[in-house]
């Protein structure tokens, strides 16, 4: 692709490189150097690129004087039921528009799509009063629901792209061995589905764990409230700037989506179907 | 044990009539092979047998029974998909008992009849890998298994054995020809190789755009095809077909490039085209009474024959001449090809055959 025989275009491909890595890696660093400081050291005049005396104060505070340990719980709850709820919808979704066709399939998942189109925010001035009207608000199942719009939408034509790809043979040899469509789907298409439906599930998952905006308005009570308001709430107001604490509950709200990723990573690699035809 | 009677079977995607009104009648134990170009209906045939789509009107009887809508797994029948639809998350036992699971047999005639089908298949020592762990041969052996373990009334095949090497296809071949002297079942089995349906086959059907041009055993086809279409796709290398230039020139002869060709019959007003097998045909000195004159353009060695393709005096076209494969023969020399008389075909203009060859007209040579 690229000619990288020359010093000089050498150079620059380094050095571009590295500019791009400092700038997505930086902040990312910063946090966990951050959260390892003291205090005294967060809140000196010349910043230390190092921390001097690495400390995990800022962790042990987090998770027992304040309320993380619940927003984290609560955010498992919220995240970990929609994921499913969306995997569960997207997997029915996504195979009925992959293997069935039927009148008005183009334009009904075009119109799906389209949703995904509308930016978050839009789409909650419509959602407040349908949740307030249904008696939803400050509920989980009413977060719960409402974080489907994240989404569903693409998990479904993720899910349609990998069912159009499972072969019709497949399909056709379990029917012509007897099975009905539904039970084709659960005892075959289903098991060699397996790694794109986790990615579909951490996916949802993932939208719904970084949701700030969502929540903040669904959720008044504090008890039901996820981590992203939760972190926010807690240590970035008017009274209390607490930077160290700030760093090690974020780092610490995001490691299941890191744990997630790597996981994932892992599960993408094989090639579940083969075998199958040819 | 089951008889197939297709009437009047057509299948219609849309506006798109891929089948155009089939008859056809498989007997008991019969081996019918379905053979015809890329298009020709012959899947989609099969596929309406299983039950895979609907037919779009006419009937279909198994066993003197209308099955036009009973679904597949009730009509009796077991499919062997050419890519072999093995379920890949499944063992090989797990596979081939997946029907009887679902039609609730006991576990241990389940267990029996796996066991059993598998020895014969030669696969027993595999039935607890999964199908991504076999090689190409066995795999077919676990699609042949997974149909066997029904105990069907017809066998459905579709093309098999496409997806193998040569050398495999050739002792699948074999095996799939033992399981047809041993289970006794209905068989159809489509293919475009017309060596599997000439070696395995009672009886072969002809499709060509959606309609059956013949039916009839292997040797009929052959000898006797019934229009010019099924004399070119039957037998390989397939038969050279001339133009008839000028008719009756004296008594039973025709013009055609390169000279003229005897008949053993005066020639009907209508022909238009004669056809002769490469095997009929044998070289001569050039400018031999009765025989075409032209040139060696290319020959292929075979080992057993050589091919030697002549480009005909005053014409483009080349025909093709089986010979001997010790015959020693060099391009572009001058030849003479000699017509067995008795192994002419011909044919009118819209293709039907009006004269056929003798039936097992062989080379004078």
């Amino acid at each position: 692709m690229f000619d990288l025989s020359g010093t000089v275009s050498k150079v620059v491909f380094g050095l571009t490189l590295a500019l791009i890595g400092l700038f997505l890696f930086f902040p990312l660093y910063w946090l966990v150097i951050s959260s390892v400081k003291s205090n005294a050291e967060l809140y000196s005049i010349v910043p230390t690129p190092f921390p001097t005396h690495p400390t995990m104060t800022h962790f042990v505070t987090a998770l027992t004087t304040g309320k993380l340990p619940m927003y984290l719980f609560n955010s498992l709850i919220a995240s970990g039921s929609s994921a499913a709820l969306n995997t569960l919808l997207a997997l029915y979704a996504g195979y009925s528009f992959a293997k069935y066709r039927f009148a008005g399939r183009q334009p009904a998942m075009l119109f799906m799509l389209s949703a995904q189109m509308f930016p978050f925010g839009l789409l909650l001035i419509s959602i407040y009063p349908l949740m307030s009207e249904a008696g939803l608000l400050d509920t989980r199942p009413g977060l719960i629901l409402s974080y489907i719009v994240f989404a569903l939408p693409v998990s479904t034509y993720m899910l349609y792209s990998y069912f159009s790809q499972v072969p019709d043979e497949l399909i056709e040899a379990a029917r012509a061995d007897g099975a009905s469509d539904l039970r084709i789907f659960h005892t075959i298409v289903i098991p060699i589905s397996i790694p794109p439906i986790v990615t579909v599930f951490l996916y949802s998952f993932m939208w719904s764990w970084n949701d700030l905006l969502y929540s903040m308005t669904l959720i008044v009570s504090d008890h039901k409230r996820t981590i992203g308001p939760g972190l926010l709430l807690t240590y970035l107001n008017e009274v209390n700037s607490d930077w160290g604490g700030a760093m090690a509950a974020s780092l610490l709200a995001s490691a299941p989506i890191v744990a997630a990723f790597l996981f994932l990573q892992r599960y993408f690699i094989q090639g579940v179907t083969a075998g199958a035809v040819k | 044990m089951a008889k197939l009677e297709l009437h009047q079977v057509r299948k219609s995607f849309g506006n798109v009539d891929v089948l155009k009104g089939i008859d056809l009648a498989v007997d008991d134990g019969e081996f019918a092979a379905f053979v015809g170009p890329s298009g020709c209906g012959k899947s989609t045939l099969l596929r309406l047998i299983c039950g895979l789509d609907e037919i779009s009107s006419g009937q279909m009887i198994i066993d003197g029974q209308v099955v036009n809508d009973v679904p597949p797994a009730k009509r009796g029948i077991a499919m062997v998909f050419q890519s072999y639809a093995l379920y890949p998350h499944m063992t090989v036992s797990d596979n081939m008992g997946y029907a009887l699971r679902l039609a609730g047999t006991p576990r241990e005639e389940i267990r029996r009849r796996v066991e059993a089908a598998a020895r014969v298949l030669r696969i027993a020592e595999y039935v607890d890998r999964k199908p991504r762990q076999l090689s190409g041969g066995q795999r077919q052996r676990v699609a042949i298994g997974r149909a066997i373990v029904r105990e069907p009334k017809i066998f459905l095949f579709d093309e098999p054995l496409s997806n193998l090497d040569a050398a495999l296809r050739v002792e699948m071949r074999i095996e799939i020809a033992r399981m047809k002297e041993r289970l006794g079942t209905t068989m159809i089995y489509v293919t475009h190789d017309q060596i599997e349906a000439m070696t395995l086959a009672d009886k072969i059907v002809v499709l060509n755009a959606g309609k059956v041009e013949q039916i009839g055993s292997p040797l009929d086809l052959y000898n006797t095809p019934a229009n010019r279409f099924v004399a070119g796709f039957i037998g390989s290398p397939r038969m050279n077909f001339l133009i008839v230039q000028g008719h009756r020139l004296d008594g039973g002869r025709v013009r055609v490039p390169g000279g003229s060709v005897s008949l053993n019959t005066s020639p009907p007003e209508a022909a238009h085209e004669i056809g002769v097998r490469p095997e009929h045909l044998e070289l001569c000195a050039p400018g031999t009474s009765n025989a075409l004159d032209g040139r060696v353009a290319m020959t292929e060695h075979l080992g057993s024959d050589t091919y030697a393709y002549v480009a005909l005096d005053g014409t483009d076209e080349m025909i093709v001449v089986r010979l001997d494969g010790e015959r020693p023969i060099s391009q572009g020399e001058r030849v003479g090809v000699l017509v067995n008389p008795d192994a002419v075909h011909v044919f009118s203009t819209d293709g039907r055959t009006l004269v056929s060859a003798k039936p097992m007209a062989r080379n004078a040579a």
